[in-house]
């Protein structure tokens, strides 16, 4: 009888041991899991930045910076062959950072969902947001992923002097808030 | 009875312990193929990113760099036919001066000089070809850490139809990074409309004091006449005609006065803009400058009102006064010698 017993609490002892390590393993699976993929991420900056640097000023219906919008009649805005990246290079070359910021928020509104905060970047000078607040500060440097999209923006400001601007190094910073 | 059971029991801990051996090894044997997995993905990302900047290098950047120089280089040799000088060689030169921005020095013995010396003017400075080579090289080591080579092997200029000229670029394209090395030979092309650009070979023939724009005319082939013709030469527009007998737009850098059926394009020279005015010439501006009717006086035509007494009312003598045309002008912008009598013989 007290043999039975003592084959029960060995049985049992191993079933807890191998529970307990069974735990274990899944804990440490779980932190694998946990880590959110960068998919979802990068795929937002390579979106933003594809959709700057190949859609044309005349492919977008935009009240602000589409052909005949407030850029367009103000001047800012001439070359409708332009990307969006391209016409924010052109605004850069010409120092006109402010209307720059305008113009990118315009065209990249909506694009990115809301709980994601984004910055873009025209050679080395920050373009959006111009003036980033203490939570977008906050938010960038307490991220556990800050994802960057990369490329270069080149182009022609005036065809009949053949003037450029670039090529400059543009950047799509993207992290969740 | 005992010792049997017992006995049980191991056999029982022995099966336990193997279960988790294989649990162990089928767990840990993952860890290698999921790091390789992680580090083919990271590759795989790197590799991509670069395929595209080849792509946008050459789709993109060196076709807007090629625009720029190749804009640059043909404005630069207009400015150099200003001082009467025809070139030897146009590609010759072209590749020269949308390369490096030299050209050989016409007062020297093969001496090559930088094009914008010559001229005066800084066209050329930083728009070569090597300048945005290097930029764009300097540019994308910045941003995406590789090294970038660009090896120009050739730039030709050539001339399919009257109003562009295209440009193609062969190069040598190297790009390094960590993971990869791309090497490839691309023709790049593009090409620049010739509208807005000064005619060199009204500036070589008048020492730069006529000075014609090249402006495509409007009016359609079966609508010339007396009227269309006036509008021709008063705006100095160009018009292209069927199997023309002008020289297209290059063949005017080299004085080549040949028939380009292609691209051959044609002015009329106005004598207003003339230090004398009065030639025995057709003024159709490629007949003009070689003289082909200097000693034909008699198949010229005045282009003026066969009463010939002020005030004009017929002709282009009212405001071009001494406008003259061989036949086959005449016919061509539909110009009558009899009916309206807008023609009259010169000699």
């Amino acid at each position: 009888m007290s043999l039975k017993k003592r084959g029960y609490f060995f049985v049992f002892d191993s079933l807890l041991g191998l529970m307990i390590i069974i735990i274990g393993i899944v804990l440490i699976n779980s932190f694998y899991v946990k880590v959110r993929p960068p998919a979802q991420a990068t795929l937002l900056s390579d979106d933003l930045l594809n959709f700057l640097s190949t859609k044309k000023i005349k492919d977008i219906n935009n009240a602000y910076a589409g052909i005949g919008g407030v850029l367009w009649s103000q001047g800012h805005i001439t070359n409708a062959d332009n990307t969006l990246l391209q016409q924010a290079g052109e605004l850069y070359k010409k120092k006109k950072y402010s209307v720059a910021e305008q113009f990118i928020l315009n065209v990249s509104d909506g694009t990115v969902p809301t709980q994601y905060r984004y910055e873009v970047w025209m050679d080395n000078t920050l373009m959006y947001p111009r003036n980033p607040d203490a939570a977008h500060i906050s938010s960038k440097s307490a991220t556990r992923l800050l994802v960057v999209s990369r490329k270069i923006t080149f182009g022609i400001m005036n065809a009949t002097t053949a003037e450029t601007f670039g090529p400059y190094k543009s950047e799509v910073y993207i992290w969740e808030k | 009875m005992g010792k049997i059971k017992m006995n049980k029991k191991g056999i029982f801990f022995t099966f336990i312990a193997i279960t988790m051996m294989i649990v162990f090894i089928i767990l840990f044997t993952q860890q290698p193929d999921l790091s390789l997995t992680r580090n083919s993905n990271g590759v795989l990302v790197r590799i991509s990113s670069i395929d595209d900047y080849i792509d946008d290098l050459e789709k993109s950047y060196l076709k807007t760099a090629l625009q720029t120089s190749s804009y640059k280089a043909i404005f630069s040799l207009i400015e150099y036919e200003k001082g009467g000088a025809y070139l030897a060689d146009f590609n010759e030169s072209f590749f020269e001066v949308a390369s490096n921005g030299t050209i050989e020095d016409p007062y020297g013995s093969g001496i090559h000089v930088l094009i914008d010396t010559i001229t005066g003017k800084k066209i050329m400075e930083n728009s070569t070809m090597e300048n945005w080579t290097k930029s764009i090289s300097d540019t994308a080591s910045s941003t995406f850490n590789i090294n970038t080579t660009i090896k120009i092997n050739n730039i030709t200029a050539l001339q399919s139809n009257p109003w562009e000229i295209d440009i193609t670029l062969d190069a040598n394209i190297t790009v390094a990074s960590n993971v990869a090395k791309w090497k490839k030979r691309s023709m790049i092309q593009t090409s620049i409309p010739i509208e807005g650009l000064s005619d060199p070979y009204f500036l070589v023939n008048t020492n730069g004091a006529y000075d014609n724009k090249i402006k495509k005319s409007s009016v359609i082939f079966n609508q010339w006449n007396i009227s269309k013709a006036r509008e021709h030469l008063r705006n100095g527009t160009y018009v292209h005609w069927q199997n023309s007998q002008a020289p297209s737009f290059i063949m005017r850098f080299t004085n080549s006065i040949n028939p380009s059926e292609c691209c051959g394009i044609e002015s009329l020279v106005n004598p207003n803009k003339l230090a004398i005015p009065d030639n025995i010439e057709s003024y159709t501006d490629y007949l003009f400058w070689t003289s082909a009717y200097s000693s034909r006086c008699i198949e010229l035509y005045n282009i003026t009102y066969p009463g010939g007494n002020p005030p004009y009312t017929g002709g282009l003598w009212d405001e071009f006064q001494y406008f003259k045309m061989d036949f086959d002008s005449l016919v061509r912008y539909n110009i009558s010698q009899d009916s309206q009598n807008d023609a009259l013989r010169t000699c």
